[in-house]
């Protein structure tokens, strides 16, 4: 019998996310597209640091910000 | 040579551009280039996927010369602007930081409170502070006890094109500051720049007048160029008013006179 792979639903940005449970901050942005040097993540208002995001495990319902700079004055 | 001094930084032109309302990322990045600006202003924002173009972080920093100053624009409180500003730190690699708390998007006035909690907390962090603020003078003073590097009192309402509506508080804050005033919001045109310039400001921050322009590239550079006349005419010295004439020209021995 094979173990299912456990899923685990995360906000992103304020919006529902799922993915494979054990995925770290790093896995999250590959799947989602960003330059990892072009954007900040913050995991339930803790800043991660790039240098830290392949061992950072997200948790269920874990809250994360990946956010960039855009134009403003 | 003339040079603007904020913390250890030194910037050559006075000329510090936003980043917000151009038509498209290429115009804006143009803008940019004809300016001259060594310090251009950027907004933290989430990611969208379906708007990669929307991230600014590769195409600016890849024009030689440039330092990011991220904004807190979107915070309502001091707690929330420090926030951000440890967030934007952590991807601009720059220590400056515009502090700008304006809870209220019908006139975006900014919060003197909040604004001087938040630079109070960031400048002992080591940031380089730059509040956005009304154009009061006890406000400004007590930025810079607190610590700012500068201070940025607003010459009219954000994106209004008002110009110089606070001229007056502006002179004051000058002539009271020990630390560079740089007016930020509200100049319509490069001869409100040239003028605050005139007036002793330090720098002058423009966004709206360059971005919706009919051709940004070319506005952004008589920005760059009123900014250059208005602080050199400000070194140079500008002579008093008079209510009185004085003649330019010899008022005797006109050609055919007696005398």
């Amino acid at each position: 019998m094979h173990k299912m792979p456990q899923i685990i639903t995360i906000q992103v940005n304020g919006e529902p996310f799922t993915l494979p449970g054990g995925s770290s901050v790093s896995d999250l942005l590959a799947g989602i597209g960003p330059e990892e040097k072009t954007v900040a993540t913050v995991v339930n208002d803790n800043i991660v640091r790039p240098e830290n995001r392949p061992a950072a495990s997200l948790e269920e319902g874990d809250r994360v910000e990946i956010l960039i700079f855009a134009g403003g004055g | 040579m003339d040079l603007l001094h904020l913390g250890s930084y030194t910037l050559s032109s006075r000329l510090i551009l936003g980043t917000g309302k151009f038509s498209s990322a290429s115009v804006m990045l143009e803008a940019v280039k004809a300016s001259g600006a060594e310090l251009v202003t950027v907004a933290l924002r989430r990611f969208n996927r379906e708007q990669p173009g929307d991230d600014l972080f590769t195409p600016l920093t890849s024009i030689p010369g440039i330092t990011l100053m991220p904004n807190t624009s979107g915070a309502s409180t001091a707690a929330e602007a420090v926030h951000a500003a440890r967030i934007a730190r952590e991807l601009s690699g720059s220590p400056f930081i515009k502090v700008e708390i304006h809870p209220n998007p019908q006139h975006l006035m900014p919060d003197p409170i909040e604004t001087y909690e938040a630079s109070k907390i960031l400048a002992k962090e080591g940031f380089l502070v730059m509040p956005y603020i009304p154009a009061d003078p006890v406000l400004a003073k007590r930025l810079e006890e607190a610590g700012c590097v500068s201070v940025m009192p607003l010459g009219s309402a954000i994106g209004s094109g008002q110009g110089l509506a606070t001229a007056e508080m502006l002179r004051i804050i000058i002539r009271e500051s020990n630390i560079p005033v740089i007016v930020d919001a509200g100049l319509r045109s490069p001869s409100e720049a040239a003028l605050a310039m005139e007036m002793g400001c330090d720098a002058v921050l423009v966004n709206s007048a360059v971005a919706v322009a009919g051709n940004p590239p070319d506005m952004a550079e008589a920005f760059a160029e009123a900014v250059a006349a208005g602080r050199k005419a400000f070194r140079a010295g500008i002579m008093e008013k008079s209510g009185l004439a004085a003649a330019t020209s010899p008022l005797t021995s006109f050609l055919g006179s007696e005398a």
